[in-house]
This record gives structure tokens, C-alpha cells and sequence, in this order.
């Protein structure tokens, strides 16, 4: 019948667009004013050359390299400022930097952006994972190419990395934040965590490292961490979650989110409600100026935060020796990071190496007003 | 005979091969091949070796395609099914985890699946007064809900041995596994739509339910065939995302539903049921496959491509309408 000689017509059709639309001579220079008639006639064999050969996916790299830094997703201000920082140390070094912010804050999302750019033959990716160990294969195909990966802020599994850089160590983290909660309450009473995803490597590292602390040491023991919440690093779930706490537990003191979407939302929250609860963790000075202060009308007495700016930066200087071949991501080796100095990887709490930036860093009524025009 | 929507009703065949071009799928075609020229234009490294290697991630999505569009066809819809995906998932990658042999955990994956399907399948055909957009935003609610408590603490596991997985995310050449079944399973689906009694009966149903069961079609057993399979080729979709990821976790096969909906619906294939046809779903996939991985590859922002997929979906639904109304029109005009 003629709609079966229609349907396979179409399929055949398909097929042989595929073969010959996609199917290129792999070292064709893009600028070439013939690649599409040369696209058409590329032989098969020519077709599946490996993606090495292909051409470099940018032409400003020469000599520089093109480098990668992949966020974990749009809209999240702590990650753009990262992408800011990578993008002014590639910059700096002469190469070419890729931003990718992926459509979704998934690993699903981050799995697609990492394809594209082992298509395009980069030279390295610096990934700031949403789930550990879900983009071990992308990665591994990644590593298999030739590119070089490192992961920031949050880590991915050991397989998959040659390194990872880390804002602060977790146990640094952990006291810091520790102590704030101790402060802020007196010494005792409920306190409760307000999280990012459930699955976010960091976080989960952050609150583990948080309740060893204060199971360990006696005087932490009139604390009470009544809940762990997950806000998922949007605004709105964050603020319903923020709203949930303060009406099941109508005693608590103390919420400690130690992510920047999060704790923004549950300031908005305490301080529109004139809320009692105060709030610490790790947010952005810029969105946190006007809820800093250390009275009744403010909701936040002080938090904590790195440079994500330098940390990006650290990121792409990483990613830049790693390429030139200055570090291997073994324990031990030390590089020199553009105009930030001498850094040393170090073993990381999950066997792989890490390198640390530095200590977080305090943010209070006394200099808020200067570091929010920074970032 | 034509539909509303412009497109034609496939139980009158038209024999002239230039209305074949014009129709939907032979427009369709013709996109596709654009989009292929558009993409080799702006990406140097738009090539088969690297459109199939970034290709899985959307074949995975390609597999919920063939049973949404029959569902599709009879009228019905089926949001649930990115949450089947991840319980299904999610079971399989406990039970790999607790040392089944790797044919069981496949076993348990498809099992998961279907069983999910089934449930969908049993509640649309048992409860006909409530809409299915209804039923399955539920069940969407509870699969997901039941593979977050699965998951547990921390909302993610990883298998601790992925070689079985490792092994059916394997290639021949550049061509993956994955590729092979989705063109066997689009055959099937096709034949099935265009060439057997169940595929005209999808049509029949779409275009009016009640006439249908009064003709004699089981119109109830065909929902539940239908959901079922959907649910079985949601675990087929699990076991091969699960061989990309090593793992699941709360997010995975999250928006799966939506997208296969919009390759449908991007195929002519209409919500309302009774018009499209399967081939156009599968070109329409192929080329915003296509499309997503020559706009990722020259780093266009994804915030961005989404918006022209969105765009361009709306332009699909439109394009039919107007030039109906136009022709409509032009009759009108001549009759006066």
C-alpha cells in the first residue's frame, strides 16, 4: 500500500539525512565556504573519524586552550559568581572560557552540557555537581577524551575527578557554623537546618560535619537540632520550608541554612514576620545586606561565606594546570594559581585530593556594607 | 476528509506522492533535514560520531514516545510516566545494589514499570468519569513519592557494581545499543498504528469513544494495553538512564512525561485524539534531538533552547490551524 512505501520513504529518508547531514569530514575548518557540499559528499569511514580529530570548537583558543566550567544551574547568584571568576582567570592566562549553566538544576541537565562539550574537544571541564556520583559516566567518557576534569564548590566521586576544589575544608565549615548556632542560641535550646537538595554532596558533608561537632563535644549538649529541611535551593520551596519550621516547632531558636538560596529566603521570612528565630549559615553579602544586624529588627546577627569569585578562579587556574600539565590531582603537588598564590592538593575526606581555598569568612554588621558592593 | 486541525485522518490515504510532501509528516521531514543543514552550518563538530554519542540521553525519552502517542490517539494522557521512570529506577538500582544477578534487576526494572502502568491502566479504565490528566497527576505524585521513601536519606544511591550497566550502555561503533531498539520499537509501534485492527481502533476510539464501544471495540482493554506498555517501556527507559547515571536519584526522569508529550504533539499528533500519525512523533523527536544537541554544541544558553523548542511547539500547533482557516476562507470567497 502506499502509505507502507510512504513510511518507508520517510524512514529511509531519515536515515540517509543523518548519515549525510551529521556525517562530516571531521577535520573540516568551520570556516570553510563549501562545508556544506563537502558535509554531503563525506565518505562514511570519514564520518566516524573519533571526535578527537575534530577541529578545536573555538577559534580565539590558539594557544590558550578552551576551558569549561559548568554550574549547577541557572539563577543560583553563588554559582554565577563563580562563572564570573572563572571566566576573568581564563581571561588572564590567554585562553577561551565556556560558561554552561544547564537547563535544570539535575544531573540529568549537567550529563547533556558535558556531551556537548566532549563533542567540542574542550580541553577541560570544572563541574559544580548536582548529585555525586551520576555524572561518573559522562565524566569518564570526558576523561577517555582527553579532557581534563575537576570538580568546585561541590564535589563529584572519586572515579570521576583528578580533583576537586573545595571552598573550606568540611570540618572548618562544620565549627564555623557550629559555634554560630551556639552563640546566637545561648547555649542551648532547638535549632534546625534549612538544606539545599537532599542530594548535594557539600551540604550533606556540611550537616554531617555539624552533628558530629555537637555530639562530640558536652557543651553542645543543651542543643537540640530538631529538623533537617530541604528548600532545594528555590526560593519559594525554601520559604515554605522556612514557614513549616517556624509553626512545628514554635520553641526554636536558631535556623542555620548553609546555602545562599536558602538562608535569603529564611531571612525574607524571619524578618517580614518579626519572627524571633534567628537565622545564620552561608549566604552572599549582597542579598543578605539588609537583614544583617545585630538587633531585633534584623533577622541575621552574622553569617559565613568564601570568596566565590576567587574560588572560580582557583577553579580555572586548576583546570589550566591540570591541562598544562603542571599537576597530575595527586596528593602532594603544588602549583602556583595566576596572581593567588602557591596552593597544594591535599587528600580529601573521600580519599580523593582536594585543594582548599582558604577559611570562611565572617560576615557581620561591622563590614557587610562593604563587601555587599562586591559580590 | 479533513480534521480540524488540518491534518488529515489516515483511514482516507491520499496516493499522490506531492501531497505526501505537503502533509505533516512530509513538512516534518523537510524540517528535519533543514535543521541538520542549520546545525552542520553552525557547529564544526556537528557529526554522526558526535550526534550519536550525545543522542542516549533523548532516545531514553524516545521510548516513552511510541505509547504516549497511541494513548494520545485514543484521547487520553499519561503524566505520570517520568515518575514510573524513576521508581523503576530506582528498583533496580536497590536490587542490583543488594547482589540480584544483573537479568533479575533488569527483570525487577521492567517488572516496576509495568506494574506502575498497569495501576494507570486499571484506575483509567475503572473510574471513567475522572480524566486522566487527573488520574495520573496522582499517580505521578504517589510512583514519585514511593521512590523518594525508596531512595531514603539523602535522596540519591549509586549502584556499587555497574558492570551490567556499563555493558548495555555499549556500542557498535559509534551506533549505542539504545539506538538499535528504539528504531525496532518504532517499527512495531508504526506497523501497529497503520497495519493492524488495535492501531485503527486507537483512531476510532480518538475520534469518539462512545461510537467506538457501541461498534464493539474494547475501547477499556485497550486503555489498560496501552498504559501498560507505556509503563514497560518506562522501565526499558529507567534501566538505560540508569546505565548513563550509575544510579538514581529524587530528580531522575523528571519532565520525561512533558517532553515525550511535546515530540508527540511537535508530530501532529493530537491531545484531543484521532488525528496524527506515530511517524510524525518519531521525525518530530529525531529532530529536536537533533536540534538540542547543534544548539548545545555551539553553548547556546539551555535556558535559551528551551525557548525556541517552546516557541517553535506553539508554531507546530498553530501553523495547521491557521493555514485551515486561510483555505476556509479562500473556499468561503469562491463559493460567494
Amino acid at each position: 500500500m502506499k502509505k507502507k512505501v510512504l513510511s518507508a520513504i520517510l524512514s529511509v529518508a531519515m536515515v540517509a539525512t543523518l548519515l549525510a547531514g551529521c556525517g562530516s569530514a571531521a577535520e573540516e575548518a568551520p570556516a570553510a565556504a563549501t562545508e556544506e557540499a563537502a558535509a554531503e559528499e563525506a565518505p562514511a569511514e570519514e564520518a566516524e573519524a573519533p571526535a578527537e580529530d575534530a577541529a578545536p570548537a573555538e577559534e580565539g583558543a590558539a594557544g590558550g586552550g578552551t576551558y569549561a566550567f559548568v554550574s549547577k544551574s541557572a539563577g543560583n547568584p553563588f554559582n554565577e559568581r563563580q562563572a564570573t571568576g572563572f571566566e576573568e582567570a581564563v581571561k588572564a592566562i590567554g585562553g577561551t572560557a565556556i560558561i554552561q549553566h544547564p537547563e535544570s538544576a539535575t544531573a540529568d541537565a549537567q550529563i547533556t552540557v558535558i556531551q556537548s562539550l566532549i563533542s567540542q574537544n574542550v580541553d577541560s571541564i570544572c563541574v559544580a555537581a548536582n548529585d555525586e556520583n551520576a555524572l561518573q559516566a559522562a565524566l569518564e567518557e570526558a576523561a577517555a577524551a582527553g579532557i581534563k576534569v575537576c570538580s568546585v564548590d561541590s564535589t563529584v566521586n572519586v572515579a570521576s575527578r583528578l580533583t576537586h576544589v573545595n571552598q573550606a575544608g568540611v570540618t572548618e565549615i562544620g565549627q564555623c557554623l557550629m559555634d554560630a548556632v551556639y552563640d546566637i542560641t545561648g547555649g542551648e535550646g532547638q535549632w534546625a537546618i534549612l538544606s539545599a537538595t537532599s542530594q548535594a554532596a557539600n551540604q550533606n558533608a556540611w550537616i554531617e560535619s555539624m552533628k558530629e561537632i555537637q555530639a562530640a563535644d558536652e557543651k553542645y549538649a543543651k542543643l537540640e537540632l530538631v529538623e533537617v529541611a530541604y528548600g532545594d535551593d528555590e526560593p519559594q520551596k525554601s520559604t515554605d520550608q522556612t514557614q513549616a519550621l517556624l509553626q512545628n516547632y514554635p520553641d526554636l531558636k536558631v535556623i542555620c541554612a548553609p546555602t545562599t538560596v536558602g538562608i535569603a529566603a529564611a531571612a525574607k521570612v524571619l524578618q517580614d514576620q518579626g519572627s524571633s528565630v534567628k537565622l545564620t549559615g552561608l549566604g552572599l553579602p549582597s542579598e543578605m545586606a539588609e537583614y544583617i544586624g545585630d538587633d531585633d529588627a534584623h533577622s541575621c546577627p552574622y553569617m559565613f561565606l568564601w570568596n566565590p569569585i576567587d574560588l572560580g578562579r582557583l577553579g580555572a587556574y586548576t583546570s589550566a594546570a591540570l591541562v598544562n600539565g603542571d599537576i597530575t590531582g595527586a596528593a602532594g603537588e603544588t602549583f602556583t594559581a595566576g596572581d593567588m598564590g602557591d596552593y597544594e592538593i591535599v587528600t580529601a575526606g573521600d580519599g580523593g585530593t582536594e585543594i582548599i581555598l582558604g577559611a570562611p569568612f565572617k560576615f557581620d554588621p561591622s563590614n557587610i556594607e562593604e563587601w555587599k558592593e562586591v559580590y | 476528509m479533513a480534521g480540524k486541525s488540518g491534518r488529515t485522518i489516515s483511514a482516507t490515504p491520499d496516493k499522490s506522492l506531492k501531497k505526501a510532501l505537503l502533509s505533516w509528516e512530509g513538512m516534518l521531514l523537510l524540517l528535519f533535514i533543514a535543521i541538520n543543514i542549520l546545525c552542520k552550518c553552525i557547529s564544526p563538530v556537528y557529526n554522526l560520531t558526535n550526534v550519536l554519542r550525545e543522542m542516549p540521553k533523548y532516545l531514553t525519552e524516545i521510548f516513552l514516545l511510541f505509547p504516549m502517542a497511541y494513548i494520545l490517539l485514543m484521547g487520553e494522557i499519561d503524566i505520570s510516566v517520568g515518575s514510573t521512570v524513576c521508581l523503576a529506577a530506582t528498583m533496580a538500582c536497590l536490587s542490583s545494589n543488594a547482589g540480584v544477578p544483573f537479568i533479575g534487576v533488569i527483570l525487577i526494572g521492567l517488572l516496576t514499570g509495568t506494574v506502575c502502568g498497569m495501576i494507570n491502566g486499571f484506575l483509567a479504565t475503572r473510574f471513567r468519569e475522572l480524566p486522566t490528566m487527573i488520574i495520573t497527576l496522582g499517580t505521578q505524585i504517589v510512583f514519585r513519592g514511593i521512590a523518594e521513601i525508596a531512595l531514603g536519606d539523602g535522596g540519591s544511591i549509586s549502584l556499587t557494581n555497574a558492570d551490567g550497566f556499563r555493558a548495555i550502555a555499549g556500542k557498535v561503533g559509534p551506533v549505542p545499543y539504545m539506538f538499535f531498539i528504539v528504531i525496532i520499537c518504532a517499527v512495531i509501534f508504526t506497523v501497529i498504528a497503520e497495519k493492524r485492527v488495535f492501531g485503527r481502533n486507537l483512531y476510532a476510539i480518538g475520534s469518539n469513544s462512545r461510537t467506538a464501544f457501541y461498534s464493539g471495540i474494547k475501547v477499556n482493554q485497550m486503555l489498560f494495553i496501552s498504559y501498560t506498555v507505556l509503563g514497560l517501556l518506562a522501565g526499558v527507559s529507567a534501566l538505560f538512564l540508569t546505565s548513563a547515571t550509575y544510579g538514581a536519584n529524587t530528580t531522575t526522569g523528571k519532565g520525561f512525561e512533558m517532553d515525550a508529550i511535546a515530540m508527540a504533539v511537535f508530530g501532529g499528533i493530537s491531545t484531543a485524539g484521532g488525528k496524527g500519525k506515530l511517524i510524525g512523533g518519531i521525525i518530530s523527536a529525531f529532530t529536536i534531538t537533533c536540534l538540542r544537541v547543534g544548539l548545545g554544541q555551539i553553548n547556546m544558553n539551555p535556558q535559551v533552547i528551551l525557548i525556541i523548542l517552546g516557541a517553535l511547539l506553539i508554531c507546530a500547533v498553530l501553523l495547521p490551524n491557521i493555514s485551515q482557516s486561510i483555505s476556509d476562507k479562500k473556499k468561503k470567497a469562491s463559493r460567494a
